[in-house]
């Protein structure tokens, strides 16, 4: 995967292009406007990440720019900002996603990820996930444990479609907030953890290979070998 | 026009200046007539008793050389009558008799001579009598049994009889009383056609007031990009609508500059919060011990900590200042409790809390959707670090006076007396607390900036109340049914 990050902070540059790498993706990296405009004509990128304050030319103008010159690929656009204004919004509905600085690293992987999946050409959508011997219906919003149904709530039964589809991946509180309960909050108590407590205790029984593990100050990850 | 639309009418300004204007009117064309009124009636007056004299100095003459012979009546009397007739723009009087003019001579006696005219002439002679009239100077005689007064002039004659004419001031008041009666005709159709004039050309003006009025009413809190209607003269009113753009202008100006410098305030600071974030998780990853660990994560929540601290606080700032920058949906508030509900829940029954709504069902409001959900998580959070076990939140989701109000009560030990005046304002918090203090103040500025209020107190049974108002979405706007 070719990524093109637009980023002027050279501290921030510095950390996200060796997590980036890290992560398997092949990054250009582009300090200003201009830059990022040759590189991303120069060879194709499978998506972009876009800081909003740029020396030359504001991050927004820069990805229109690009959209006029064929530049297809989705942006994840980065922003100090703190109201995200109408032409992010106008961005984030033709398909891109925005990330409001400071953000974790999990959730700004995951967010990478959504977006290349939303524009790959659509798979044939699984109406089973399997996760070693954790199994899920998404038609009959059911799972079982080693064949033994789970009794879960529809709420629990979300979130673990959420794990599950994040099989081995971190997933931070402000992702579950935003995808299970659709809202970009970062409440000051641990009300996602005690849900994460609950589901845990319905699907890791006594004796099982305990699946759901705790990242202190990262966040969560459904374990998948 | 109905009794409705009248009585604004007559509130107006417009009406009452047309009101002033008219009045103003009114007396000076009516003292204007006075003057005019008087000078005809003297003018009339004088003419009149110009030809009186005249004629009686006539008749004097012809008495004089009369001689006095049994034809000396009927001489003089047909000299009178003869005068009687000369009289200008006389009416014919009743009866074909002429009761305009009389002629009567008195002997040296004073006892009636020669009489010429209606009636036995025994009345005039009395009037005359008892009024002393002075020969030369016309007077003023009023004479039993004629509605009208006389002008009579007199003249002595040298056998020391006196010969009088009267001349009747019926046609001379007739004249004046059409004078009148046509002026009060003009004067009340000018008078109500400046008054009509007035009223409209004030009402017009002042309907440019009214707009400009409406159109600032409209420049609400985050709106300021209207302007006032400006019109292409250059009167008082165009004037105020240019002032008063101007000071948007200046207004608009300083918002924003307040925007840019909360802008890169923010900005600044989370640069190097996103560096420093970003290089703790690197190093979180390398550290392979928990003990490494440790710090790496509580130094993480800290800057979580920061970070949120500083957006509330930039966020709090600028709803002080009027400019928190709103992007309006449409959000259903009884839908986001519920939500909230399902997300809070299992912390507070952890804690041993209960929470319970008590809603009508959907509720429609316009707002800033992520503003609003970081602000019932303020209230549920506040609820969740400061009640002690075993207690009970309630909430309440109901319109009242067009406004969607939501009450959240519970049955903790309720605010700090020493705190509860200052509850909105920044860095205010209990003594237990371990808050930054932004708490109520930021759902205070949330609600303000999309025009509503908050409202905290301690309950009189115990425990705290906070009661939040927001306007309705104007599709819930009972006063507007939609017609779709």
């Amino acid at each position: 995967m070719k990524l093109l990050l637009v980023e002027d902070e050279i501290d921030i540059q510095s950390f996200l292009r060796s997590s980036l790498e890290e992560a398997g993706y092949q990054v250009d990296v582009a300090a200003d406007g201009r830059t990022a405009e040759r590189l991303a004509i120069e060879n194709p990128h499978d998506i972009l990440i876009v800081d909003l304050g740029l020396p030359d030319l504001d991050g927004i103008s820069l990805i229109l720019r690009l959209r006029q010159l064929g530049v297809r690929a989705p942006v994840l656009i980065l922003s100090a900002r703190r109201s995200v204004d109408d032409r992010v919004r106008g961005l984030e509905q033709g398909g891109d996603d925005y990330l409001t600085k400071p953000f974790a690293l999990a959730e700004l992987l995951a967010r990478l990820r959504n977006l290349l999946k939303r524009n790959s050409p659509p798979g044939t959508e699984a109406t089973r996930l399997r996760v070693l011997d954790l199994e899920l219906d998404l038609l009959r919003r059911e799972a079982s444990r080693s064949g033994q149904l789970l009794q879960l709530t529809t709420q629990e039964f979300v979130l673990l479609e959420f794990l599950c589809r994040n099989a081995g991946r971190v997933v931070t509180r402000s992702m579950i907030l935003d995808q299970v309960w659709g809202m970009r909050i970062q409440p000051d108590t641990n009300v996602v953890d005690v849900h994460i407590y609950r589901l845990r205790g319905k699907v890791d029984g006594k004796g099982q290979q305990p699946l759901i593990r705790t990242l202190r100050g990262v966040g969560y990850v459904l374990k998948d070998h | 026009m109905s009794l409705k639309t009248i009585k604004p009418i007559m509130r107006s300004a417009a009406w009452r200046i047309s009101l002033w204007a008219t009045l103003a009117f009114a007396c000076g064309t009516m003292l204007v007539f006075v003057f005019l009124h008087r000078f005809v009636a003297d003018d009339i007056q004088r003419r009149s008793d110009a030809w009186l004299s005249g004629e009686v100095e006539v008749l004097g003459d012809v008495a004089e050389r009369t001689p006095k012979d049994a034809l000396y009546g009927r001489v003089v009397g047909e000299v009178a009558e003869l005068a009687g007739k000369e009289v200008p723009n006389k009416l014919p009087s009743e009866g074909g008799s002429n009761d305009s003019v009389f002629f009567l001579q008195t002997a040296a006696n004073g006892s009636l001579k020669l009489w010429v005219g209606a009636g036995s002439g025994v009345p005039n002679l009395k009037a005359i009598q008892a009024n002393r009239v002075v020969p030369d100077r016309p007077t003023d005689l009023h004479v039993q049994g004629f509605g009208v007064p006389f002008r009579v002039a007199s003249m002595r004659i040298e056998d020391g009889s006196y010969i009088y004419l009267g001349l009747s001031e019926r046609d001379e008041l007739r004249v004046l009383r059409s004078l009148r009666l046509r002026f009060i005709l003009i004067w009340l159709l000018i008078v109500l056609l400046g008054f009509g004039i007035v009223f409209f050309t004030t009402r017009r003006m002042l309907s440019h007031v009214r707009r400009i009025t409406e159109a600032a009413r409209g420049i609400g809190h985050s709106d300021l990009k209207t302007r006032v209607p400006t019109t292409q003269r250059n009167d008082e009113v165009a004037q105020l609508a240019l002032t008063l753009n101007s000071m948007l202008d200046r207004i608009e100006n300083s918002m924003h500059q307040l925007h840019t410098i909360t802008d890169s305030l923010a900005h600044d600071l989370r640069s190097p919060l996103t560096a420093i974030r970003g290089k703790l998780e690197m190093s979180l990853s390398a550290a392979t011990h928990g003990e490494q660990a440790e710090p790496i994560v509580s130094a993480i929540d800290e800057l979580d900590r920061l970070t949120d601290f500083l957006n509330k606080s930039l966020d709090v700032a600028e709803a002080k200042a009027d400019a928190l920058r709103l992007n309006r949906s449409e959000v259903d508030l009884d839908e986001l409790l519920k939500i909230m509900i399902d997300l809070y829940e299992p912390s507070m029954s952890e804690k041993g809390l209960q929470i319970r709504l008590q809603s009508d069902g959907p509720l429609k409001i316009e707002a800033d959707a992520a503003l609003i959900h970081r602000m019932i998580a303020n209230l549920f959070d506040n609820e969740l670090k400061h009640l002690p076990s075993a207690c009970t939140v309630s909430l309440r989701l109901r319109v009242e006076d067009d406004a969607a109000l939501l009450i959240l009560e519970d049955d903790g030990p309720g605010f700090d007396s020493e705190v509860s005046l200052h509850l909105f304002e920044r860095r205010v918090k209990g003594k237990d607390s371990d808050g930054h203090g932004l708490g109520l103040a930021f759902i205070d500025a949330v609600a303000r900036a999309h025009g509503g209020t908050v409202a905290a107190s301690n309950r009189g049974k115990g425990g705290a109340q906070i009661a939040v108002t927001l306007p309705l979405a104007s599709s819930e706007h009972p006063a507007s049914p939609v017609t779709t």
